[in-house]
This record gives C-alpha cells, sequence and structure tokens, in this order.
C-alpha cells in the first residue's frame, strides 16, 4: 500500500523501514538525504513560474520539440538571446528574442516558421522568459 | 533605523481579479471583454475593464443577460476557483517580499504596513509595486495607503475614484484631505452598516469628513466604542493592529448550491455524502481530525418558500477517516430532510478540529491498533491515488450514482495553472 504514497508527496523523506532498525543500525543511517525536488532546483521564482505546452516544432533548432513542456519565469526581463513567450495577435507563441541591424524581433528556430518583427506588429507583448524545456524519451 | 521612520498602512487590492486571471493566461481574452458567473452559472460576479465599458452590470442574472452578452461578443466564463485560489496564493506571497507584515483580507486584497522613507514618499514604493505584480502576474493592483486600516481603505477607495491617481493613493500626504473625505458617503465607510449610516444621515451627517468632525459624545452615546474606534482611526489614530498570523481553521465546511433543486431523500443524502468525502479528503490533507460534524440544507434565496435545518453530532472519539464520517452525514441527513421543500444548496461542516494525532484515542471506544491501522492505510491510499489521477481514481459507491443536481459549471475555462494536463498551450504556425 506505501507504494503508491511514494508517487503523491511533493517532498518525500526516506525512512529506513521497521525491520532494519530492530536489528543494527544501518550504517546509513546518518547519510540519509532527502530525495531531489526539482521544483527547488529548476525553480528560483515559484511564484512567478508557470508551466506551459508546445505544439509544433518552430523551435526545433533550438532543442524544443513538439508536446514538449516549458517552464517560464514571468519575473525575468527578456534580454536578446532570450527564448521567450509573447502573445502576438491573441495567441501565445515562443521564440528567440533576437536583434539583428540594432532592431529586436522574434525569430523562430525553424525555417518553415514566420519570425515577427516589432515593427510590423504593434500587439506584441513578451509574457515570459523560458527557463527550461522539459522533453519526453518514451 | 527603521524603528524610527514613520510606518505606513496600504491596502492593496487585485483590480477585477476573477477576469484578470482568466485574461493573463489566455492571449486570446487580452482587450477583450470577460465576464465571470458565480457558482451554478447565476450572477455575473466580475467584469474586465472591457465588460465594464459596454456597461454590463455587476450581480445580474445570466439568463436575464445571456443574449446581449452573446451579442457584444463578450466571452464568459463560470469561477475557476482553482486558477483563482493559485493566482491568489502567487500575489499575496509576491506582496509579502515588498513589505514589512501582511494580512490577507480576501482572495484579492491585502492590508500591510510599510515604512515610509526618508522623503516620506511612498509613491515610487507603489509604482514598482503594481508594476512587478502586472509584469509577473498580469494583474493589475489599487494600492491606497494611509496611517491605519481604515484610512488605507479609504484611500483605496479614492484611487479608484481619482482618474488621475494611476491606482495610487496616499491619505496621509495629501493637501486637501477635507475635499477628498467629502467626497466619501458615510455609508461606504468601512465598519459602518446600514442602520448606523441611516441614523449618521439623519442627524446630518453625509460624508467621511462630517463624520470625523461629529461631536464624540454623540457618537459614543449612540454607537459606543466601535463607533468612536471608527472615529479617531478616521481621523489617523491607529486602533486596529495588521494581523499578521492566520487564526488556525477551526472548521472545515464543504457547501454547494445545487443545479437542479432536490426533492428527493437520497438525492440529498448523496449530495451530502460527496461533501463529506471532500471534507474527509481535505482534513487529512491538512491533517486535522473533527470531533463534531454538522450538515445543513436549505431553500433558496430567491424562492417564496423558506426552509433551513441542520443537524449535528458530537464525536467521543475525533476522526478524518471517510468510513466514519459518511456513516454519521449520511444519518445525519434524514434528519434535516424534508420532503415538502425544494432544496437548493447543502452542505458538511467539520469543527472542533484538532491536529491529527497517530493512533490516539479515547479508552471507552478503544479498537485493537491493527483495525484503526489498516483503515487509515487505506485511507492514505486512496489520497495518494486521487492526488495521482486528479480526484478521478477512487470513490466511495454513493458519490457514483448518476447525478442531476450538480453544479452547473457549463462555461469553466479549461486553463489552468495548477493541472498538468490544462496547461497553456502554444499552437506554432508554419508560414501560410
Amino acid at each position: 500500500m506505501d507504494f503508491f504514497g511514494s508517487t503523491s508527496e511533493k517532498l518525500k523523506i526516506p525512512l529506513l523501514s521497521d525491520s532494519i532498525s530492530a536489528g543494527f543500525p544501518s550504517p546509513a543511517d546518518d547519510y540519509i538525504e532527502e530525495n531531489i525536488d526539482l521544483n527547488e532546483h529548476l525553480i528560483s521564482n515559484p511564484f512567478s513560474t508557470f508551466f506551459l505546452r508546445v505544439k509544433g516544432d518552430s523551435m526545433i533548432n533550438a532543442g524544443i520539440k513538439d508536446k514538449d513542456l516549458i517552464i517560464v519565469d514571468k519575473s525575468l526581463t527578456a534580454k536578446p538571446g532570450n527564448i521567450i513567450i509573447a502573445m502576438i495577435d491573441g495567441e501565445f507563441t515562443i521564440k528567440r528574442l533576437s536583434i539583428k541591424n540594432n532592431e529586436l524581433f522574434l525569430k523562430a528556430e525553424n525555417h518553415n516558421y514566420p519570425d515577427f518583427s516589432f515593427r510590423n506588429h504593434i500587439d506584441i507583448q513578451i509574457w515570459g522568459v523560458v527557463i527550461y524545456s522539459i522533453h519526453s524519451y518514451l | 533605523m527603521k524603528s524610527s521612520s514613520i510606518e505606513a498602512i496600504a491596502l492593496i487590492d487585485a483590480n477585477n481579479f476573477y477576469a484578470s486571471c482568466e485574461q493573463s493566461i489566455n492571449p486570446y481574452l487580452r482587450n477583450k471583454p470577460v465576464v465571470i458567473l458565480s457558482n451554478n452559472d447565476g450572477c455575473i460576479i466580475a467584469r474586465s475593464p472591457e465588460a465594464r465599458a459596454l456597461k454590463i452590470k455587476m450581480g445580474t442574472p445570466y439568463f436575464k443577460d445571456k443574449e446581449r452578452l452573446n451579442k457584444l461578443g463578450v466571452t464568459v466564463f463560470s469561477s475557476n476557483y482553482s486558477l483563482y485560489g493559485d493566482i491568489s496564493r502567487r500575489l499575496m506571497n509576491l506582496l509579502r517580499n515588498h513589505c514589512e507584515e501582511i494580512e490577507i483580507y480576501s482572495i484579492d486584497e491585502a492590508f500591510v504596513s510599510i515604512s515610509r522613507p526618508d522623503d516620506k514618499d511612498l509613491h515610487p514604493w507603489a509604482r514598482r509595486l503594481r508594476s512587478l505584480i502586472y509584469q509577473n502576474l498580469g494583474i493589475t493592483l489599487t494600492i491606497g495607503i494611509g496611517e491605519n486600516k481604515l484610512r488605507a481603505k479609504v484611500a483605496n477607495n479614492l484611487a479608484k475614484k481619482i482618474d488621475y491617481s494611476a491606482g495610487i493613493f496616499d491619505l496621509a500626504r495629501t493637501k486637501d484631505e477635507n475635499n477628498y473625505l467629502k467626497g466619501i458617503s458615510v455609508d461606504k465607510l468601512w465598519g459602518i452598516g446600514k442602520q448606523t449610516s441611516k441614523w449618521l444621515k439623519s442627524k446630518g451627517i453625509k460624508n467621511a469628513k462630517e463624520f470625523r468632525d461629529m461631536e464624540e459624545n454623540e457618537i459614543i452615546k449612540k454607537l459606543g466604542i466601535v463607533g468612536r474606534r471608527l472615529q479617531l482611526e478616521l481621523k489617523g489614530y491607529k486602533c486596529l493592529p495588521i494581523e499578521k498570523r492566520k487564526k488556525s481553521k477551526r472548521e472545515i465546511q464543504v457547501s454547494r448550491s445545487f443545479g437542479t433543486p432536490i426533492t428527493k431523500s437520497e438525492d440529498l443524502t448523496q449530495a451530502l455524502a460527496i461533501y463529506a468525502i471532500k471534507a474527509s479528503a481535505k482534513m487529512r490533507s491538512q491533517n486535522l481530525q473533527t470531533s463534531a460534524i454538522s450538515v445543513f440544507t436549505r431553500t433558496s434565496k430567491y424562492s417564496s418558500q423558506n426552509y433551513q435545518r441542520s443537524a449535528y453530532k458530537k464525536l467521543i472519539n475525533a476522526t478524518n477517516n471517510t468510513n466514519t464520517i459518511l456513516k454519521i452525514v449520511v444519518a445525519l441527513s434524514k434528519e434535516i430532510y424534508n420532503p415538502e421543500y425544494k432544496l437548493s444548496k447543502a452542505g458538511v461542516l467539520m469543527q472542533d478540529l484538532t491536529n491529527y494525532e497517530y493512533l490516539q484515542q479515547s479508552i471507552i471506544n478503544y479498537k485493537p491498533q491493527k483495525d484503526i491501522q489498516t483503515s487509515e492505510n487505506l485511507m492514505k491510499t486512496i489520497d495518494s491515488l486521487n492526488k495521482r489521477f486528479n480526484n478521478k481514481a477512487i470513490t466511495w459507491a454513493i458519490a457514483k450514482k448518476p447525478r442531476e443536481w450538480t453544479m452547473n459549471r457549463n462555461l469553466l475555462s479549461r486553463t489552468s495553472t495548477t493541472n498538468i494536463k490544462q496547461i497553456p498551450t502554444i499552437v506554432e504556425k508554419k508560414y501560410n
């Protein structure tokens, strides 16, 4: 029954089972540490961090693939070179914030997808900065 | 030194909170009219500024406005409390980092204390906070600043009323206080109820300035110490402290309005059983147990019938075990049922909550430990399965029978910040 319990806790602290502690103390007792919590390691601003899902391979050259989970931190101010989420014409888009001839634009990392220039789109709003993408190999 | 600087109180609240939550994670809704309906898709309870501009009124029953909303192209949502709760939690935690103390007052408002800088001007702080929260959460704040809670509340009102305030108003630093207070009607003052404002008006006191300057003995005679305290706060004295710690939860309530009124006994029992299952799981998640359970039901506030009943049972052993609680709730539900009424709402209340200690129990009802251990393991397993499968894995048979009375949330937005299956999706479009 405890088998199911292990997936439910956000941060599980491993404990030794009774049967072992009844006999000799385990030599590992003093070295047991908490499990690794990815939230803690990947997310430094939890209150401004959101998860989104990508559909399409517009960022394939940046290593972001269809169906990837991405982690977005809205507290960061976007800098050229960052991969960002923007709102354009009522939709989310994922692009790289880039600079060409002293002008900022949003670059798709796949030549089948369009770039967006701030000049041609009045209604661009940068929503957040992508800090990680998570891809499943299964 | 901090201790020598003057402390100010601010009341910070989020504008059009529910509508803003929806707009902040759904780009399609940006700059578009959005309204949110109350439970059961009853009335309009929130509007985006764009919906406000279309003169859509708060509190209007949805069925009355449905056609017009449709024609105007307004997006309509049922309340999505898991989204609003998550954004609220984020908001309060971000605010906490930018003030000294915080008292969370409701889902979208908080009192905070902050020391004034050397030049006494808190506008730069307030402007920074507003832009930070807008960037992080897409939520626009109104910030009212004063010497105490009442004046912070008044300042917040003024910030909303005055166009050029840009969402910030500092009542302690205005040169024209009398004029501003004259603009606040006494019945809009925090803490002044209907009866009191009627009495005040009969005495010729119409606005906050006149109340502030009223003869204090007259206030004490009629309104007692509470009225005097309000007047003193309005004058700038600090009477009410910031309450940092939330009082520990002494009860857990699960109650809902029914989409269709209930007339059958078994429907009422089923509804209460479902709420009892929810309430028990909630207690376990907070490590609490109950030693008093009550159930209640009532007819609609808008119907001509008027019926309300509750029933209560005190327990010898505190518990958070769903099986035990279900038995009690099912029995209690028979006590409050009345076939003559159309019941529109029911709920369960877990009271006398205490912290749950493993295997603590009274001697009178002693059971061998193994039994308790087994049922406790069962609860744990069910909770973890449900957590893993988003409350869809396992429940009691009574909750699974088909039901007709469930809450209407036909227009629930599907986007979520807390459920990975419903997070926002970025759909990339190729060249045409």
